[in-house]
């Protein structure tokens, strides 16, 4: 387990670079999980959050999502995320929130995109 | 790290600039008292979208002053207040104000705030003061009451599925259902059917759809609102709640289930209000289809036509510069297919007959290939026309005449560097016509000539070239002021006679003006000469004609295009030039007889009853010619600056289409030479320019 992470970090140094900016590593699991959504999500850096995702879609164990520090999202970040979240559970995976911000909920609340984000259960 | 929105300016201001001119348009046609509801839609749309626009992006200025627009419209709209002129002219001055401050900051320059600010406040002004509401004036709007009132209902099902590109667009729909939320209670219904996996999912695309229902006393304006600057990026479908299903023709759904008995009634809401059930957003695979149009044609008539939506209009912007670097390969493709053509001619033998045919089929292809490329440059002159109706209504207020604009031929086209080159001299022919030609109503009506005068502006293609005629049915240029002014100038002998024409032509004079009082509009010392320069900086002409008491007319012809020119081909010893076709009156032999010698004017020869100066080109341009007896020769007698000459030439070659090559740019200017093109055995021969010719020639006599 120790080992892995860091194999696929030479292979993968984008999502080295993920892990790089979230604020305190919470110790266990893959690197880049939890993945720490940043202040701005937005369409300007979305392809960097969909490397992110994908780097962890394949993932077997559960995959955490921190939205904690979320100010801003719009919404091409909360289609990748739907369809991230979507697609682990279509293959059986399990995607769970950590914490998601007032603006992070409000926003998928107006877009109708709670549950299809399991939403609800965070926050 | 927000999205860099400032990609999406040029595509903002683009869109202002042509919306501003549609607006213009529209309040052109607009009929004092009794306005066309469908044109004070078109304008009211413009200045939506403006402000919506600069909302968006940050430009505070002009969001405030179309916001105080858009109200003053509003009233218009809603008919609270009715078109008057006064209304009209503060619009058209709006129209102005928001084109200078978008051309403000589209250059980053500060905006004129004290003007801004002070139409801001004759608009506020004209809300403020507005008269009670007119009887409801128009009849056909007296006939169709939902008009005038706006449509509210209790609650609205709104489907909105965004196209692929509307995020790329600097919209987001987020934005747009946190503005609808604020209208009223709403429940939002997410379609994310077509959302591919995640790996194929481009972040800049958008695949969700949504169907919101919204309760609460709204108008159904304030909910177009909230998607107006998305027009065009996505399909839109407003319904009342209730009734969507009962309007399948609107959404053209596939035969729902129950027509029913709700029939699209307005008693029908009433019913539905009392009944909101949030748990029934039907789902909708007709959304798609619907077209934004559709359910609000009952409503406005059809406004989405004038504002003809960019996305589906089956063209694209390209950038000048790639189409010139297209141009610029097709001619170097022309010299190249001209050099083989000449090379194949030379060969013998089974396959060269083969090789000749191939090469008779590329300079077909290639010919349409430049054709096609040249066209992909054309556009109809409507554009520079489009600026004329605008124009002259002011000059007409300012100077209490009496004007009808006339345009024929405005889909004529042609190259978009010409027509951009050709407003200012065509702007200052109107200017001319109307300030110095068209006379005041009464003179005119003294005359036995009805008071208001006709400024006819005309296109038409002729041969190669397009002519554009400015004429007008006024009072004629005065022969006595011309002549006595260019005495006065020292411009002509006080003895020398004229002939009409050549008096009509010391209008092109520098300096040159008849107006007896200098007005703002004209006789500021740009004049005709500079009309005249203008024009044959693009390889055209400018003539005149002019009859006493009934008008006069400018005619001016351009080529088609710059890039290429047909031309004659000429030779003097072992140089080639070419003559553009537009100055050749005709080519001659001459005889012995005709040529005599004039002391300060060199050689002249007889034509027609004239006697026109010869111009040896082997002289002028310092070659060894094969022959200096002029009858061995032949004369080419050309034309420029209303001067004719005779160009003493070995022999003629014969008449192409060359690509032009500019000297300018790649070695200097020369006078007498227009630039040079390639020719088909890889040589270069230069092109006359006859007018600079002339002035070389005669400097050269006088000297």
């Amino acid at each position: 387990m120790k080992l892995r992470p860091r194999s696929k970090t030479v292979r993968k140094p984008k999502r080295g670079r993920q892990t790089r900016v979230a604020p305190a590593p919470r110790g266990k699991a893959a690197r880049g999980n939890p993945l720490v959504l940043q202040p701005e999500c937005t369409l300007a850096d979305a392809a960097e959050l969909k490397s992110a995702l994908c780097a962890l879609l394949a993932h077997e164990a559960t995959v955490t999502l921190d939205a904690a520090s979320v100010e801003r999202i719009d919404t091409a970040a909360l289609q990748l995320l739907a369809a991230f979240v979507r697609d682990r559970r279509l293959a059986g995976l399990a995607v769970e929130w950590r914490a998601v911000s007032r603006a992070m909920h409000s926003a998928a609340q107006l877009l109708g995109m709670g549950s299809m984000l399991s939403l609800s259960e965070a926050a | 790290m927000t999205v860099d929105l400032t990609q999406f300016h040029d595509a903002f201001f683009e869109e202002s600039f042509e919306a501003l001119d549609a607006m213009e348009a529209a309040l052109l046609k607009l009929d004092i008292g009794a306005p066309d509801p469908e044109l004070i839609n078109t304008i009211f749309r413009v200045a939506h979208s403006i402000k919506g626009g600069s909302a968006t992006f940050g430009f505070t200025d002009i969001a405030s002053f179309t916001h105080s627009l858009e109200t003053l419209l509003d009233e218009l709209r809603s008919g609270a207040m009715p078109v008057s002129d006064q209304v009209s002219d503060v619009l058209l001055k709006s129209v102005d104000v928001m084109r200078a401050m978008l051309r403000a900051v589209q250059a980053k320059q500060p905006i004129d705030a004290q003007h801004v600010s002070d139409l801001q406040f004759d608009l506020e002004v004209i809300i403020a003061r507005k008269p009670a509401a007119p009887p409801p004036p128009a009849a056909p709007q007296a006939a169709a009451p939902q008009t005038a009132a706006p449509r509210i209902a209790p609650r609205w099902q709104v489907r909105f599925r965004p196209y692929r590109e509307l995020l790329a667009r600097g919209n987001d729909p987020l934005r747009m259902l946190r503005e609808l939320g604020e209208l009223g209670e709403m429940h939002v219904q997410i379609d994310a059917q077509s959302l591919p996996a995640l790996t194929d999912l481009q972040p800049q695309d958008c695949h969700l759809a949504w169907t919101i229902e919204l309760s609460g006393e709204i108008p159904e304006e304030a909910i177009r609102q909230v998607f107006d600057w998305a027009e065009g990026d996505c399909d839109l479908a407003i319904g009342r709640a209730a009734e969507a299903l009962a309007e399948p023709q609107a959404e053209q759904l596939p035969a729902p289930a129950t027509p029913a008995a709700a029939g699209p009634t307005p008693s029908e809401p009433v019913a539905a209000q009392v009944d909101p059930q949030p748990e029934t957003p039907p789902e909708a695979p007709g959304a798609t289809s619907a077209a934004a149009s559709a359910p609000r044609a009952e409503t406005a008539g059809k406004p989405e036509t004038a504002v003809s939506a960019h996305g589906d209009s089956g063209s694209i912007r390209v950038s000048v510069d790639k189409i010139d670097e297209l141009m610029n390969t097709v001619g170097e493709l022309v010299i190249t297919q001209a050099m083989l053509s000449q090379l194949g001619g030379q060969f013998d033998g089974p396959q060269a007959e083969q090789l000749r045919a191939g090469l008779a089929q590329l300079e077909r292809n290639m010919r349409e290939l430049q054709e096609s490329v040249m066209r992909v440059r054309m556009l109809p002159i409507s554009f520079v026309f489009s600026r004329f109706p605008r124009m002259v209504r002011d000059l007409a207020h300012r100077l209490g005449k009496q004007i009808e604009l006339k345009l024929t031929g405005e889909q004529t086209e042609l190259d978009k560097t010409v027509l951009e080159k050709i407003g200012d001299p065509l702007v200052h022919l109107v200017r001319n016509c109307i300030d110095h030609g068209i006379e005041p109503p009464e003179k005119r009506v003294a005359a036995g000539k009805p008071a208001a005068g006709t400024v006819h502006l005309d296109a038409t293609h002729r041969g190669g070239n397009i002519a554009v005629e400015v004429s007008d049915d006024g009072g004629g240029l005065d022969k006595e002021r011309i002549l006595a002014k260019a005495r006065a100038r020292g411009l002509i002998g006080a003895n020398d006679t004229l002939s009409d024409a050549e008096i009509y032509e010391l209008i092109f004079l520098p300096g040159f003006s008849t107006a007896e009082k200098t007005t703002d509009l004209s006789g500021r010392g740009v004049g005709m000469d500079v009309v005249r320069r203008n024009v044959k900086s693009l390889g055209g002409k400018i003539e005149v004609s002019s009859e006493a008491g009934r008008g006069s007319r400018f005619t001016i012809t351009l080529p088609l295009t710059l890039a290429i020119v047909d031309g004659q081909s000429v030779a003097v010893g072992s140089e080639t030039y070419i003559v553009p076709l537009i100055s050749i009156v005709e080519s001659m032999q001459l005889k012995n007889g005709n040529v005599s010698r004039l002391s300060g004017q060199g050689e002249v020869f007889s034509f027609r009853g004239d006697y026109l100066p010869i111009i040896r080109l082997h002289d002028v341009f310092g070659v060894e010619p094969h022959t200096r007896a002029l009858h061995e020769g032949l004369v080419v007698v050309a034309e420029g600056d209303g001067r004719r000459v005779g160009l003493f030439v070995d022999d003629l070659l014969g008449q192409q289409q060359v690509v032009i090559k500019s000297l300018e740019t790649n070695y200097g200017h020369i006078e007498g030479i227009s630039g040079a093109t390639i020719l088909g055995d890889g040589s270069v021969a230069l092109i006359l320019d006859v007018p600079g010719l002339i002035r070389v020639a005669s400097m050269r006599i006088a000297a």
